[in-house]
């Protein structure tokens, strides 16, 4: 491992309210990848933030190949060699790869643009990295692994020795995280410290040489990899032993309450077949784009389906939007929250309530305040969010609190079905573990329950029922007993064959 | 649970939108006491009273483009559809109709128009900056159609003296409890729409297809049906500055309405009404509404000229939505 690139001592950091960093000290070597471990609001963000110029500190001192700084600039940060990927991805979609490489250091002979040179050098870069793209393609129509791969790309080309990932896997594939990891593994073979940010915990010990672990705002321990076991981490980053991961109740199965016949709507949901009853949480596990979130919207109404039954309680029900499946008593916490799930300028009072106006309204529309106000109060109780009055911003609340608001939404009213898209993307581990405890409670009151998750031991730990997909397919159907991830992955990669049926 | 309960203070400002309001307010008196220390006719009752009654106009049209900039969208057929209400209830009144059914039937064409954009707006998803240019057009065109390209003659001509006496001071030049009955429409108007947009399911799905209507689709709200309402909305309020001015002027004049639909902007966004959408209060476009007729009386009244009215009203709507900025900038550093 090489010599300390980046040393930050005594860093403090206010904002108002909230002293977001005390006393934080960090390390980071050229050639190694460490990990920057804490829960939500733990202060890992703006750590890094600081590190690559976008907050100033308030006080302590950086040292970045040798040379002390006070406070960067981003430009400063830049030409220093420090980069940072964003969770979410920050790319002018309607430009091409090479256009988004070079975008603000566009290279120009005599005022015009060099598109060529400018495409050869993204295309070396691409190539030293392994990355097999076009140049030229627009970036908004590649995939988000690619679109990322673009980001690490852009960064290297600005000669960045310290790169910043902050939950770089959160929308990939398992194999499109392979790619990444390989090219994780280039960076470090090129000498660049890397520092990465994730709350997938097992995914660290492909690639992670050393941890740095935060709580509240302050550093806990920094350590390698290779000494520490994941349950001395976790118990590092909580502060406290979490006894059980994947909390399980075993209810007996009772009636069917939703089947789902022939649903097809576009190339992502290809003739869907299957059920819910009550007293089981079914899983739908599968690849990123494997076409469940477009099976429970269609579901759900909010896209249109050309074909298929919906059939609850044994009565067929007829959904043409998505206040049909509410009336009729299934709902869905979508995946992405800021996009789908909340209103983020609203207060969590209209958040809550806005699902729910029909029964919170009397005849003549009019919102009963005290009703409304009495739903809230329930929900925040029941989902323990944690603010200090339901007519705060959501956009006030932490990851997870905000993840808590989209259930409560739904849980507010009596619903049949309840489906969750990746309920637990980007929260903290005790967030997770209180809506695993949602969902089971949900299970034992005769709710049906299914939820969409791409980490696998998520859905091996908590669903009793696991649906597999594949390419807008349902491609096997495994019951928590004989499920192994080996298994789920099997059915997950069963792809048709395009090439046998074109010979046949 | 750990509900804190705020102060009533601090909950009077935790209200979204409350602070922006209340610095509109605040605004306004210091304008207000600034000209009136230059000029102390300001500070006449007889000034108050002509402040009221004009402000009410820019209130009025103010409610309705309040209500498309909470949903994130814009009403620029607001002016034209003012001038649309004017020619079709005085070209009517001229020829005898009675002015209650003249009304009716300039309200019905112009909620015509307010639901042809809720249509391309909403339904067909087009820019409502380019559906509702193609509107704002058409509705003037209207207009200069109804009485065959020209002004109406008085409205006395048609439905008498007596009957036009009584249209012209129910909207204009009467009084109730010594100020200008214009005022009280207005005052009505806004009770109804503050009703609307804060105690009602028809106001919280506004806010919220303006705040993420993605997240609002998602949660059973009808984007279409609420674009719809809100700008039925509008055009409601254009209708009835349409009858006040049909009513001062004692005719329908073509240009009726020229322009309103930029007033009414700036009365909104003076008062903290964001133009991108999901948070203002009609409070505030009750106060911008106010600063604006406030400056343009004051100005008057010191003697400044037309140009530098309108420099000072464009300096003042930047500085507002500046401020806006600001302020939103502040609290997002604090969010994190």
């Amino acid at each position: 491992m090489g010599e300390i690139i980046v040393t930050m001592e005594h860093i403090h950091k206010t904002f108002p309210g909230v002293h977001a960093l005390k006393d934080v000290h960090f390390e980071l070597r050229s050639g190694e990848v460490m990990a920057l471990l804490g829960e939500n609001g733990a202060g890992k963000s703006t750590l890094v933030k600081i590190l690559s110029g976008v907050h100033p500190r308030d006080s302590g001192s950086m040292t970045i190949f040798g040379q002390e700084y006070g406070d960067l600039s981003p430009k400063q940060a830049q030409a220093l060699g420090v980069a940072i990927i964003h969770q979410e991805l920050n790319m002018c979609r309607h430009l091409s790869v090479a256009e988004n490489i070079f975008l603000g250091r566009e290279q120009t002979r005599l005022g015009t643009l060099s598109n060529r040179e400018m495409e050869k050098e993204a295309r070396r870069i691409l190539g030293d990295l392994k990355i097999d793209l076009d140049p030229r393609k627009v970036v908004g129509e590649l995939p988000v692994s690619k679109q990322q791969m673009v980001e690490i790309a852009k960064a290297l080309s600005t000669n960045a020795r310290v790169l910043i990932m902050d939950e770089p896997t959160s929308s990939l594939t398992s194999r499109e995280i392979d790619d990444l990891f390989r090219i994780i593994r280039e960076l470090k073979a090129k000498g660049c410290g890397i520092v990465y940010i994730s709350h997938r915990l097992e995914e660290l010990r492909y690639i992670v040489d050393r941890v740095t672990i935060m709580r509240d705002g302050q550093f806990v321990s920094s350590a390698n990899f290779a000494d520490t076991s994941m349950d001395e981490i976790i118990a590092a980053m909580v502060g406290r032993e979490i006894k059980e991961k994947f909390p399980r109740v075993s209810t007996p199965l009772g009636k069917r309450v939703l089947e789902v016949r022939n649903l097809n709507a576009g190339r992502m949901v290809r003739d869907i077949n299957f059920s819910l009853n009550e007293g089981e949480i079914v899983g739908f596990a599968g690849l990123m784009g494997a076409g469940r979130t477009e099976t429970t919207r269609a579901i759900f109404g909010a896209d249109q389906k050309q074909s298929g039954e919906v059939i609850l309680d044994g009565k067929a029900v007829s959904i043409r939007g998505v206040a049909d499946a509410i009336r009729a008593g299934i709902v869905l916490a979508p995946e992405d929250r800021k996009k789908d799930g909340l209103c983020t300028k609203l207060s969590i009072r209209h958040n809550i309530a806005l699902p729910n106006l029909d029964t919170l309204c009397d005849a003549a529309g009019v919102v009963r305040r005290a009703r409304e106000t009495a739903m809230c109060v329930n929900a925040i109780d029941n989902l323990r969010i944690k603010t200090p009055s339901v007519d705060k911003d959501v956009a006030t609340l932490s990851g997870g609190n905000q993840q808590k608001v989209v259930v409560a939404k739904w849980l507010a009213r009596n619903s049949r079905v309840v489906m969750f898209d990746e309920p637990t993307r980007g929260i903290d581990v005790a967030a997770k573990v209180e809506i695993y405890h949602l969902m089971n409670k949900l299970k034992q009151q005769g709710i049906a329950v299914l939820f969409v998750s791409s980490e696998m031991p998520e859905i091996m730990g908590i669903a009793d029922r696991i649906i597999v997909m594949c390419d807008g397919r349902i491609t096997g159907e495994l019951s928590a007993a004989e499920a192994t991830q080996e298994k789920v992955l099997t059915l997950a990669t069963r792809f048709e064959t395009k090439v046998a049926a074109a010979n046949q | 649970m750990q509900v804190k309960r705020m102060k009533p203070l601090r909950r009077f400002f935790a209200i979204r939108g409350m602070a922006s309001a209340m610095i509109a307010f605040a605004a306004l008196i210091v304008i207000y006491v600034v000209f009136g220390l230059r000029e102390p006719n300001v500070f006449s009752p007889v000034n108050i009273q002509n402040v009221l009654r004009s402000m009410s106009k820019y209130l009025i049209i103010g409610i309705g483009q309040s209500y498309l900039l909470i949903t994130g969208n814009i009403d620029l057929s607001l002016g034209s559809v003012v001038g649309m209400s004017a020619m079709i209830s005085a070209t009517l009144m001229t020829h005898g109709t009675h002015p209650m059914i003249a009304a009716l039937i300039a309200l019905a064409a112009c909620l015509v128009i307010g639901v042809i954009n809720g249509l391309l707006v909403g339904k067909a998803k087009l820019p409502p900056f380019i559906a509702t240019l193609g509107t704002m057009f058409t509705a003037r065109g209207i207009g200069y159609m109804i009485n065959n390209n020209r002004n109406t003659d008085a409205i006395a001509s048609g439905i008498g003296k007596e009957a036009g006496d009584a249209f012209q001071s129910f909207f204009y030049y009467g009084k109730t409890l010594g100020v200008f009955n214009t005022f009280w429409v207005a005052v009505v108007v806004f009770i109804i729409f503050f009703f609307l947009l804060s105690k009602t399911r028809t106001g919280r799905h506004i806010y919220a297809i303006g705040s993420n209507a993605d997240a609002a689709k998602l949660s059973g709200v009808s984007v279409f049906a609420t674009t719809t309402k809100a700008y039925m909305v509008s055009a409601f309020c254009a209708f009835v500055v349409g009858l006040i001015l049909c009513a001062q002027a004692g005719m329908g004049n073509m240009e009726a309405g020229n322009m309103y639909e930029m007033y009414a902007v700036a009365a909104g966004v003076i008062g903290g009404i964001s133009p991108l959408g999901g948070t203002g209060l009609l409070l505030g476009t009750f106060a911008g509404a106010a600063v604006w007729q406030t400056l343009e009386n004051g100005l008057n009244m010191i003697g400044a000229q037309v140009g530098l009215q309108r420099i000072v009203i464009g300096v003042i709507v930047v500085f507002a939505v500046l401020l806006d900025v600001v302020v939103r900038r502040g609290t997002r550093k604090r969010i994190r």
